[in-house]
């Protein structure tokens, strides 16, 4: 057993579905993040950060000994709905935050079914919304972060207004870092209102939604094809005429597809059609038209191999982001290592030098 | 072999200036800070601006990446002396049509992007004023911004690929047109980052379809705040119109003078808005917001009826820096951001500290995203103004971050804002971005001393660094 100091042991805490540690701590300021840590830095204790639980499957990391839950730096720290701004604690649940933000006619452009994801997980990962094609990926709403680093220091960057070029911009890159920059503990989002009208169209294909110039999102699923609009009445109404198909009022958005195995197909937004052709037979798919964003579930690993080579080939990704331990022996959740590996290797010693905050989620290892 | 042979060899004599009057040409942007380039070269490849960082690394010598000059801040100022690059030649522009996405070289001008995609139904988003002039390299470097932004983000949200040249003179590509490459997202880095960790020399951009329909509005207003009560209100409706522009009365009044627009030179405060996308959605929208509009007593509310009648009303918005030249000979510009929420009270702010100073100053700005223009119009050649200037300058911006804004919007912090950086970050905020910066590039030779105030590296405990030999290229 670790000797843990009494300052950082009374931090722990249980945490519903958090993976088994020697050690699981629920901080309640970013100062208590920073002490945990710290002395993980100094002991080289691997730290697990664990928000909902949603999307701990991707890299292939070591079993942590520190798991350290989000769940008590959930807090609104300022809403300003007058200026598109919301500060938050990184372990609120996003369906919390939605939830609260849709009385002022907002959203803050988050995954749609979030389950028990939190803010700072969907941002740790880079997961997006299904509307990204029309509003942008999780990416382009952070307008600031707070972040703890490997070895303690509490860093601000960016700023609480909509627009902002001082200084470099740090917030975005925590987008898909995994932690490995610094533990994500509040944000700023840039929050979008919620136009009065909105309508889910069900189309024979993706080519049906090309007599309107940007809707919301075009999601083909296994058995459908829908076109998600918003905007005024007169809009909505307008496109979804055009569209000739079967219209819903309201945006009712699916879940992305789940199993045991669960893959994100990356490719460039014109071969998406092409991608989901290529999937291997009773692959389940929620696909993004015109971003090449898609989502698959499979019961097994079989044709994997080809599927990435194919993705690989066309400028894509294919990446694990969910499998039975060991059962895809060999084959790399990432796939090819991205260019610029050593500097982004470089930057994290920087941040993370012991390198103790979910290592082994990125590509090549790191 | 001397600096200049090495560059010569490799470049071609045609490709390297050093007489001393194109050096001068080169040593500034549109700021008012000149520098002193050593020799100014012209890359015609990725692979020429490799060699130049490989010999600029050998010779101990800064390069300063320039676009168009049209940066407010220095940023393309070589005030540590050394090499400009101009990227003038990397012009090459690549559509996919199907993809929507565009390989752009570093020196292309951003509207002669917009202008080559469009037989395709496509435009490049980020629109800043200087469009027609500034460079798609110089947006990348100061992640640009313009009127649009608000609806659709900065440059940076543009940006899905880059190739840039590290200081190892190697050509790194970054990113792609598939979403979400894995790992980090060094490119988003580089994007802002003022030529300060690599030169960019070709950029892949997103580009957005045309949209269907457009309505373009002229409010006037007889206060400020029913203005931005307007916009405010508009938002609350929700809307997020293409762009909602302000522009002052005495702005106004400039701009009329100049441009003969038929601009309401009586009102406090003018409104630009549009809204774009489907007919109907566009003409339910400008309603709305022309009723919003009168409610906050908007006297009169114009909507553009012809193409013709939109340009007019966007040039307006677009000559204001233009027109400022008749009032004086100067003018010194900021770009802070407010909260929105907070634009009536800064707006009250900004002028009584002009007045305090005995400035004459005037107001245009993005008001949907809260980031103001305030133009400070001078001589320079007058005893002591400039010093009055840069103090209401340095009140200015105190003021905006004072009500949670920021230091910039757009413009970029350069050499200007830099030392204001402090204001804004603590020490270990600073820090954090100075390690960033040293990963990037150990040896100081990109854009040295700009973004970060000297001293930022503040757990520097004995690090190596090697001092650029003054001189020794000679």
């Amino acid at each position: 057993m670790t000797y843990h100091p009494p300052h950082i042991t009374r931090l722990a805490a249980e945490s519903e579905g958090a993976p088994d540690a020697e050690l699981t701590v629920a901080p309640k300021s970013p100062r208590d993040v920073a002490s945990v840590l710290h002395h993980a830095t100094e002991k080289g204790l691997k730290v697990q950060v664990w928000g909902g639980g949603t999307r701990s499957g991707y890299g292939s990391p070591p079993p942590p000994d520190i798991v350290m839950s989000m769940e008590r730096l959930g807090e609104i720290e300022s809403w300003v709905p007058g200026d598109l701004t919301l500060v938050v604690g990184a372990g609120a649940r996003i369906a919390d935050i939605e939830s609260k933000l849709v009385g002022e006619n907002q959203t803050a452009v988050l995954p749609e079914v979030p389950g028990r994801s939190t803010v700072g997980g969907a941002i740790s990962a880079g997961a997006s919304a299904l509307r990204r094609g029309r509003l942008y990926g999780t990416r382009e709403r952070i307008l600031e972060t707070t972040i703890v680093t490997g070895d303690g220091r509490i860093v601000r960057s960016g700023g609480r207004v909509v627009k902002n070029v001082t200084g470099y911009d740090l917030p975005k890159l925590s987008a898909g870092a995994f932690g490995s920059l610094g533990v994500v503990v509040s944000v700023c989002l840039k929050l979008w209102p919620l136009p009065p009208a909105g309508a889910t169209v069900t189309v024979d294909g993706p080519d049906q939604a090309s007599s309107v110039a940007r809707p919301l999102a075009i999601l083909e699923e296994n058995d459908s094809t829908r076109v998600f609009l918003w905007g005024t009445d007169e809009d909505v109404s307008a496109m979804s005429g055009r569209l000739g198909g079967d219209s819903a009022d309201g945006l009712d958005w699916p879940a992305d597809p789940s199993g045991p195995y669960l893959w994100s197909v990356r490719v460039p937004p014109a071969l998406t059609s092409q991608a989901i052709g290529q999937l291997p037979n009773g692959w389940r798919y929620l696909a993004i038209h015109g971003v090449g964003d898609i989502r698959a579930a499979s019961d097994d690993g079989e044709g994997v191999s080809d599927l990435r080579a194919w993705a690989e080939s066309v400028g894509g990704h294919l990446v694990v982001v969910k499998a039975p331990t060991d059962s895809l022996d060999g084959f790399d959740p990432w796939g090819s290592p991205p260019a610029g590996l050593d500097l982004q290797r470089r930057l994290i010693a920087e941040f993370d030098p012991a390198r103790i905050i979910n290592p082994g989620r990125l590509p090549g290892g790191i | 072999m001397t600096l200049l042979s090495d560059l010569r060899q490799t470049l071609g004599n045609e490709n390297v200036l050093e007489e001393p009057l194109e050096l001068y040409i080169y040593s500034k942007d549109a700021s008012l800070m000149r520098g002193e380039a050593t020799f100014v070269v012209f890359p015609q490849s990725a692979e020429h601006v490799a060699a130049v960082v490989q010999i600029a690394g050998r010779h101990g010598m800064p390069i300063v990446a320039r676009g168009a000059g049209t940066g407010l801040t220095a940023g393309a100022s070589p005030t540590e002396g050394g090499i400009v690059l101009a990227t003038t030649a990397l012009n090459s522009i690549e559509i996919d049509s199907d993809n929507r996405t565009a390989w752009v070289g570093a020196g292309v001008i951003n509207l002669d992007l917009s202008k080559t995609a469009a037989p395709f139904g496509l435009h490049f988003a980020p629109d800043p004023s200087s469009q027609s002039a500034c460079t798609i390299g110089g947006n990348v470097a100061n992640n640009s911004g313009g009127a649009h932004t608000l609806s659709e983000g900065s440059t940076t949200s543009h940006v899905l690929g880059l190739e840039v040249v590290f200081a190892d003179g190697e050509i790194v590509v970054l990113g792609g047109q598939a979403p979400d490459a894995p790992g980090l997202d060094v490119k988003g880095l580089v994007v802002g980052s003022e030529g300060t960790l690599g030169i960019v020399t070709r950029a892949l951009v997103r580009l957005l379809p045309i949209e269907p329909d457009v309505r373009t509005l002229l409010l006037d207003f007889p206060t400020v705040e029913a203005a931005v009560t307007t916009v405010s209100e508009i938002i609350a409706a929700g809307m997020i119109p293409a762009a909602l522009e302000l522009m002052d009365q005495r702005m106004t009044i400039a701009v009329e003078n100049w441009l003969h627009a038929g601009l309401p030179v009586d009102a406090a405060a003018v409104l630009l808005a549009e809204v774009v996308g489907e007919r109907e959605g566009v003409d339910s929208q400008a309603s709305q917001i022309g009723e919003i509009g009168r409610a906050n007593g908007a006297g009169d509310v114009q909507i553009a009826k012809t193409e013709e009648h939109r340009a007019l009303l966007w040039k307006g918005r677009k000559s204001a820096f233009g027109a400022m030249a008749q009032l004086a000979p100067d003018y010194y510009l900021h770009d802070a951001v407010v909260p929105r929420t907070k634009l009536v009270e800064i707006m009250r702010t900004i002028y009584e500290i002009a007045d305090r100073y005995e400035l004459t100053l005037l107001n245009v700005f993005h008001a949907g995203d809260g980031n103001l223009h305030p133009l400070i119009a001078f001589d320079a050649s007058e005893p002591g103004v400039a010093d009055r200037v840069h103090k209401a300058g340095e009140e200015i911006v105190a003021a905006c971050l004072k009500v949670g804004g920021a230091l910039s919007g757009e413009h970029g912090i350069g050499l200007e804002k830099r030392d204001l950086m402090r204001m804004a970050f603590t020490e270990i905020d600073l820090d954090a971005q100075a390690r960033l910066k040293e990963v990037f590039d150990p040896t100081g030779l990109f854009n040295p001393r700009k973004v970060l105030p000297d001293g930022s590296r503040c757990f520097d405990f004995g690090g190596v660094r090697r001092e650029v030999p003054e001189g020794a290229w000679i």
